[in-house]
């Protein structure tokens, strides 16, 4: 018995004398899943690096725990556009090291130079989609074309909404054709105003899984993501997609290089795997996003390429808007958020 | 009192059925070959989930470990500590000349306060606390923070059963010459050993299921079994997380059908033994 | 006073002299064991939540932590009715999952104290197992049961007793079942280890003197047993205002509870109005074991 115990408290001991030597890891935080396995284990047999993924739930979760260790103790974070924003002005990040990235000319100038990195000089961009509604027609009675409709008292209690201030006020900014951007406090105050009753027709708030809702009939009207549109279609063809008439939301998630990372060249190495072509492929079939990567678009099927919910019409695109830093009206953003969700 | 008696099992029965619903429901599903993105509908059989819990690159099993690890050393620095404190605390009040002083009885709430309020206090005051210290988040942090919510557990535990032994035991071996340290070791600690067992295998319990504080004080590279299922359940990467169930499930049935086996052997064996020396 | 305590002998003193030493000597080893405990309880119990205090009257910083800046602000904030509301939503959450829990629990509790003894170790084990699994990954299954074309629904189809699937899950109901799922064994534990110790001999005895079966039940083993119900409500009670994920889970993300809101603010890096909830949540809770010690509670948890 004695030996038994022993035995353990050594075993007990030991992982964190190995894990503790560093130079061949690297500690990637994001979503679960958001890079896929696959990848990972590819990456991890052709460099002999470790890769420890730190699973987070939402941005908030990367902020925080960002904020808390200073960034200590991670490589590389994958959030959105806003966050990583957020994340470099606290001095979290580290610039990276375009020497070290052969592969970055593969990337999409057309998802480079934005408002969270004018120079390019903290993120890779991974992922680019726009969020759009979709409903049920069997269930529900009204035609919907914009967002105006999801107001509709016929959807009572019926829509899967994102769970996030910005994209919610948003989209009520886009009803009065305003900007998801706006800063001026009195059009916000009458925002506030026209988003309060729609609490009445959400029946769910889901940042990640709003796909379950919609697919099982939870409800029967749905606001979110490309990739859970996608997930949706491919299980409910029945279903019918919405461009909404007031314009797009716009949204990349990208890569960053923690301020304190202990594995610099580790991350280089990921970041650059990641840019291959065939590999940002894989990617991007696998999240079912638009593609970033312009090398990568040889290697997508053409059907993949045409597929209208990832890749929406240009036309329509190009008046597509992203949802950006407004400085001290952010706090305002989320009070009026928590004042809706409070009810 | 028979027509009750059935009542009460119908009721006992029903309670149970609804406690195990879930549970089942989960062990069921972990079977599903429905690879969707929304397993709901039955599909058929595979056992492709549990091959997929144990492939590593999932990071399962790193997750359990760091569990496991946090558990271990919680458990053993706060059996320690709060096994002494028990007894330090209890056999003073036995002494009949000493008063329990009003100090002892505010420490006593004290340190039974971690179990009684709700855990997301705890969880954001050592979050703020270690932010402010600039202690690195991680297995450190963990073992800190489920120390402090496991000692309640074994001190209680501890104090109630000294509490209710003979305080004459203590008395007569002080009596008969032997130091305090004596009757530490070989009175008190035997005695309260059962205590200490159950006290430890609660709070181990409570370590290894701990979600909220953890969540607050975990750090990059130490991420703990609830957290990584919280993290799969929220992006939908349900079927592993139900092999995961099962697997857990299993685990619990056979240990306690291994400790019945044994506690049965001995008893059978304290049977003949009692026989013979009759 | 525990009441064994009352029936203690007096202790022989034999007013020997050494006995004075040797008190003062077990005092000073007694201090000793007892040391680390108050150390690592001063430390990490008491300094934490004196921190927590502290953060609650300091302004918000620019990242975690606030600035030195003292104000009254955060308490404020707190009276505005949105978040009055969700601590008034919250209480009565607690209550409802509590009165579902001594229904339920206390008089399971009870039965299970009654059975001959192989059969209460397997019920005992029978209550005690699901709780070695993740508590999250239960309440998964609920999930997956309540969906609309989940299980449940299916059954309720398939039987008739409904065309449509019913609104199951994403719904207050779902919420209060999960809590009353999640804390429930805190009800049953507490409730069969007082039954266990009762001795029926007194309710026996009340029987005879004419009692009827439930007559004597509320006015002899009601009482008896009210320690390990008090305790029962306690526990049940306290950390239903905190589950934070269970309105995630099962309520939609719509009930938004006093622990939910303290995570949303942590989220937001509001920590100062997150520390000013979290010792107004304390204030609450204390004021219940406040509430428990004057009904006779006691700090002692042979419950488990």
């Amino acid at each position: 018995m004695k030996k038994i115990v022993a035995l353990l408290v050594a075993l007990l001991l030991l992982p964190g004398v190995s894990l503790a030597e560093g130079s061949k890891m690297l500690n990637l935080f994001t979503w679960e899943t958001y890079i896929d396995d696959e990848v990972i284990a590819n990456f991890e047999a052709e460099t002999g690096i470790d890769v420890v993924y730190s699973p987070a739930e939402t941005n908030d979760d990367m902020m925080l725990k960002m904020s808390q260790s200073g960034g200590e103790g991670y490589d590389l974070v994958l959030a959105s556009d806003y966050a990583l924003q957020i994340m470099q002005k606290a001095g979290l990040l580290q610039p990276l090291d375009k020497n070290k990235l052969p592969n970055y000319g593969n990337l999409d100038p057309a998802f480079l130079s934005q408002y969270y990195d004018p120079a390019n000089e903290y993120v890779i961009p991974y992922m680019a989609g726009t969020p759009l509604i979709v409903y049920d027609p069997a269930k529900v009675d009204v035609e919907i074309t914009g967002y105006e409709d999801l107001w509709n008292p016929a959807l009572e209690d019926s829509i899967v909404m994102i769970d996030d201030a910005r994209n919610v006020l948003g989209i009520t900014l886009k009803t009065m054709g305003k900007s998801f951007n706006e800063t001026d406090p009195q059009v916000l105050a009458q925002a506030k105003e026209k988003l309060m009753p729609l609490f009445a027709n959400i029946r769910v708030f889901d940042y990640n899984t709003p796909y379950t809702s919609i697919i099982n009939g939870e409800v029967s009207v749905a606001y979110m993501f490309t990739p859970q549109v996608y997930y949706t279609l491919l299980e409910r063809p029945d279903l019918k997609v919405v461009y909404p008439k007031e314009g797009l939301g716009f949204g990349i998630d990208g890569l960053v290089l923690s301020a304190k990372s202990a594995n610099v060249d580790n991350a280089h190495l990921f970041l650059d795997y990641l840019m291959r072509p065939e590999v940002a492929a894989h990617n991007a079939l696998t999240q079912t996003y638009m593609n970033v990567n312009k090398a990568a678009n040889d290697f997508l099927p053409e059907e993949y390429l045409n597929n209208p919910v990832v890749y929406v019409p240009s036309d329509l695109l190009a008046g597509a808007e992203f949802i950006q830093d407004i400085g001290e009206t952010e706090t305002t953003m989320q009070e009026i958020y928590t004042a809706f969700k409070l009810q | 009192m028979k027509r009750h008696s059935f009542l009460s099992i119908l009721f006992m029965a029903l309670v149970l059925l609804v406690l195990y619903l879930p549970i089942v429901t989960v062990v069921a599903y972990s079977f599903n070959a429905n690879t969707g993105r929304n397993p709901v509908e039955f599909l058929g059989f595979t056992t492709r989930w549990y091959r997929d819990l144990f492939s590593g690159t999932r990071g399962y099993g790193a997750a359990l470990w760091m569990s496991a690890k946090v558990a271990f050393w919680s458990t053993l620095i706060s059996v320690v500590i709060g096994t002494l404190g028990a007894i330090g605390m209890t056999q003073r009040s036995l002494l009949p000349e000493s008063r329990r002083s009003r100090s002892e009885g505010i420490m006593e709430t004290l340190v039974s306060l971690p179990i009684m309020i709700p855990e997301i206090i705890l969880g954001m005051a050592f979050m703020a606390v270690f932010y402010g210290v600039g202690l690195p988040f991680g297995e450190l942090t963990l073992v800190l923070a489920h120390t402090t919510f496991c000692i309640p557990y074994i001190f209680l535990t501890v104090k109630s059963m000294l509490a209710g032994m003979d305080p004459a035991l203590f008395d007569a071996a002080r009596d008969l010459g032997a130091t305090p340290r004596r009757v530490l070791t070989d009175i008190t600690m035997p005695l309260v050993r059962p205590a200490i067992i159950s006290g430890a295998f609660l709070a181990m319990a409570m370590s290894l299921d701990d979600f909220i504080i953890s969540f607050f004080v975990y750090g990059p590279s130490s991420v703990t079994l609830p957290i990584k299922v919280y993290s799969s359940v929220k992006v939908g990467v349900s079927p592993q997380i139900n092999a995961l169930c099962s697997v857990m499930i299993a685990v619990a049935f056979l240990a306690i059908a291994l400790s019945q086996y044994l506690s049965a052997i001995k008893e059978a064996r304290n049977r003949r033994k009692a026989a013979k020396r009759a | 006073m525990r009441p064994w305590c009352r029936m203690t002998p007096p202790r022989l003193t034999l007013g020997k002299v050494s006995d004075m030493d040797h008190q003062k000597r077990d005092l000073a080893f007694l201090r000793l064991l007892k040391l680390p405990m108050y150390l690592w309880t001063l430390a990490f119990v008491f300094v934490s939540l004196l921190y927590v205090v502290t953060l609650s009257f300091l302004t918000p910083g620019e990242t975690l932590g606030a600035t030195g800046e003292v104000t009254l602000q955060n308490y404020a904030r707190l009276f505005d009715p949105q978040y009055l509301r969700v601590l008034f939503n919250s209480l009565v959450l607690a209550f409802q999952t509590t009165a579902i829990c001594i229904v339920v629990g206390y008089p399971f509790g009870y039965f299970m104290a009654r059975l001959k003894p192989k059969a209460r170790t397997l019920v005992m084990l029978l209550v005690i197992v699901p709780f070695w699994t993740n508590a999250l990954i239960r309440i998964y299954g609920w999930r997956i049961l309540l969906i609309a074309n989940g299980p449940l629904n299916n059954l309720f189809i398939a039987l008739g007793l409904t065309d449509e699937p019913l609104k199951l899950l994403n719904t207050q109901g779902a919420v209060l079942l999960g809590m009353v799922y999640a804390l429930i064994p805190f009800m049953i534990l507490p409730t069969f280890t007082t039954v266990e110790k009762l001795n029926f001999s007194v309710v026996e005895a009340a029987r005879d003197l004419g009692a009827k079966p439930f007559t004597a039940f509320l006015t002899i083993t009601v009482p008896l047993t009210l320690p390990g119900l008090l305790a029962g409500c306690v526990l049940v009670f306290i950390p239903s205002m905190g589950l934070f994920f269970l309105s995630d889970l099962l309520g939609g993300s719509k009930n938004v509870l006093a622990g939910g809101l303290i995570q949303k603010l942590i989220g937001s890096r509001n920590i100062p109005l997150a520390a000013a909830l979290s010792v107004l949540l304390l204030a609450v809770t204390s004021a219940v074991i406040v509430v428990y010690r004057k009904l006779g509670g006691t700090n002692d948890m042979s419950l488990f």
